[in-house]
């Protein structure tokens, strides 16, 4: 997406209220910065430009320092990702315990790298850190989601499955 | 259940709704803060409290081992500023999964132990770091603490005492050094997550500013066990070194045949835990190696591992350390490179950028061991990645991140340094290698 065509942000009304609740509960506002970004993330799946400028104003910091913390936590994503974010451990424990071959699955059913979305603007793919789920690992995070102990058929089950209900 | 497990943190896991205000108070909960604020007041003074945690010889679960009772001692008394307490459930050193069963399964557990925590070191606030990606066990603990506000256990008058806690959750974004303590309080003031020089520790200044306690889930959650039976009868729970005292979560996983979370005593040998406890190496294999305490401890090979017991003397003695408590069981199959390179990967990305040892370091460190994992590895860079590791640890950083660099990938290079070795290519072929310096 192009920058220019970014469209104007602001919150929804459950992170409007939400953020209502939360500026009660940091007795310096800086500490909202990380909790909005989420919120934002909540609304529109990605951080965008525009959100960007509204969290700084919200929250009363400069624009730099939300765009310092957005580009330092690897949850924010800073395009628009996939309806479904399949994001595959690949720590130790998890490729001890095959998550290789998931990583293949992916990449053959979907025809997509890591760090990429098919074209239907379903599924973005990415390699991620360990997850603390090793004891039950291989692990795939969809979303906010955990799905525990996959292997490559469970994983194509679950494609499909997300896929039938878009 | 294995007869060597110990369950006293995990003494209701498994139960139906464990994870619930109703079980937790049937099975006893609460009935600690109770006796330290009602039943028992006069004798559990802040001093009293702080000098029961020292006696059961508590040491912080988190990964550095440090006295519980000793950090909270350091709390300035005479001070006008608030005082906060953070509970560290960041829980991202690579094999670590032991917090998540206390936040999505006994989520009570803890928070007794943070507002005991809280009466004792004077503190009103409490807030709980989780990592980002937990967003079912931030759900259980949103719920547990709006149930602990509506029984009266947290909130301004605690059971109708003068003493009152708060505790207020908050979500990180996917960083592995938001686990260290001082990275965690800049992550908490909204921040990117770069660990402060210490001194001044985060006792004397901490959260904005203000003195500050930080302990992990598992070591709040011994906490309402001490206050009930007593530190001695803790401390006594182990059954090695008597520095150790009490019982350890362990998160165990890798080619094994139960994987898990397992509570048992400190001091076992390290061999009974992966061949009785957790029923052996999946397969018939052979073990190979075990890295004892989450991806930044030092690996064993087989034979050390067999020799080494599970507390904070037998792991220094066998010149690696508890950690997490983060056992990771590797059979004979195990590409030794592959290893070294996933590990490597793992800092590389998460370096937090802020020294420049560490952050180019640890890209160099990474792309050394690409150079092998792809066959193309030459004798001098075995030698150049020894060397260099060296320079960014023993304090050439603010934290401690290069150092653990150093202890994951070094010893495996050097224990297992043939596998290495044949990942050199001998021939006069010249390759188009990535240089150590590219990203
Ligand atoms: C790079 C790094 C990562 C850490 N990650 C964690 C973590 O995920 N969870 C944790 O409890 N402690 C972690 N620690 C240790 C904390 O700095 C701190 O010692 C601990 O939270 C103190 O609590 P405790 O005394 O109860 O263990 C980490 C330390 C370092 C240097
Ligand atoms: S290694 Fe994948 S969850 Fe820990």
């Amino acid at each position: 997406m192009n920058k220019t065509e970014e469209k104007e942000y602001s919150f929804s009304k459950k992170s409007e209220d939400r953020f209502k609740e939360l500026e009660k509960k940091f007795p310096q506002r800086s500490s909202l910065v990380l909790w909005t970004l989420h919120l934002v993330q909540e609304d529109i799946g990605y951080i965008s430009k525009p959100a960007i400028e509204y969290v700084a104003k919200r929250v009363g910091v400069s624009k730099s320092w939300v765009e310092g913390v957005c580009t330092f936590y690897s949850m924010y994503n800073k395009k628009p990702v996939g309806k479904y974010h399949l994001q595959v451990c690949h720590n130790v424990s998890c490729w001890l315990n095959g998550s290789d071959k998931l990583e293949e699955t992916i990449k053959e059913k979907l025809n997509i790298e890591h760090g990429e979305t098919t074209k239907d603007g379903l599924f973005t793919f990415t390699h991620v850190e360990c997850l603390a789920s090793c004891g039950t690992s291989p692990v795939v995070q969809v979303n906010n989601d955990y799905h525990e102990k996959m292997d490559p058929q469970k994983l194509e089950e679950l494609i499909e499955k997300l896929k039938a209900e878009v | 259940m294995s007869s060597l497990e110990k369950r006293i943190l995990l003494k209701d896991w498994g139960k139906n709704n464990c994870h619930t205000i109703e079980v937790y108070e049937e099975e006893g909960g609460y009935t600690a803060l109770k006796k330290v604020l009602i039943d028992e007041k006069d004798k559990w003074t802040s001093e009293n409290i702080i000098e029961e945690v020292k006696i059961s010889g508590l040491r912080g679960r988190g990964g550095a081992g440090f006295p519980t009772g000793l950090k909270w001692s350091f709390i300035p008394k005479d001070t006008d500023k608030p005082k906060y307490l953070i509970c560290n459930a960041d829980e991202g050193e690579p094999g670590t999964f032991k917090d998540r069963v206390l936040l999505e399964d006994l989520p009570h557990g803890f928070i007794e132990g943070m507002i005991i925590a809280g009466i004792a070191l004077g503190s009103k606030q409490g807030y709980i770091y989780l990592r980002g990606e937990f967003y079912k066990p931030w759900q259980r603990v949103e719920e547990a603490i709006k149930d602990a506000y509506n029984k009266g256990y947290l909130g301004d008058n605690i059971l109708g005492t003068k003493h009152s806690f708060h505790l207020t959750t908050y979500r990180g974004a996917g960083a592995y050094i938001c686990g260290e303590e001082t990275a965690l309080i800049e992550s908490l003031e909204g921040k990117r997550g770069h660990p402060r020089l210490k001194p001044p520790f985060p006792a004397v200044e901490g959260l904005y500013k203000c003195p500050t306690v930080v302990n992990n889930v598992e070591t709040y959650a011994a906490i309402p066990h001490i206050i009930i039976n007593g530190g001695k009868w803790y401390a006594n729970l182990g059954q090695g070194s008597e520095k150790s005292g009490g019982t350890k979560l362990f998160s165990i996983s890798g080619h094994i045949n139960k994987p898990g979370v397992y509570e048992l005593p400190m001091g076992l040998p390290l061999i009974d835990i992966i061949e009785k406890v957790t029923g052996g190496i999946k397969g018939d294999k052979k073990l190979k190696a075990v890295i004892p305490g989450g991806s930044s401890t030092p690996i064993l090979t087989a034979q050390e591992a067999k020799k080494a017991i599970m507390d904070y003397e037998g792991m220094a003695e066998a010149g690696t350390f508890l950690g997490s408590g983060a056992v990771i069981v590797l059979d004979e199959t195990t590409d030794m490179v592959e290893l070294a390179y996933r590990v490597a990967y793992f800092y590389d990305h998460e370096s937090c950028g802020q020294c420049t040892p560490c952050r180019e370091g640890t890209r160099w460190v990474k792309n050394i061991l690409k150079r092998f994992k792809d066959r193309i590895g030459s004798a001098d860079d075995l030698d150049t990645l020894c060397d260099f590791s060296e320079y960014m640890s023993n304090g050439a950083t603010i934290c401690p991140f290069g150092d653990a660099v150093k202890m994951a990938v070094i010893p495996i290079v050097k224990k297992f340094r043939e596998e290495f070795e044949a990942r050199i290519d001998k021939t006069e072929k010249v390759h188009e290698k990535i240089s150590i310096g590219d990203r």
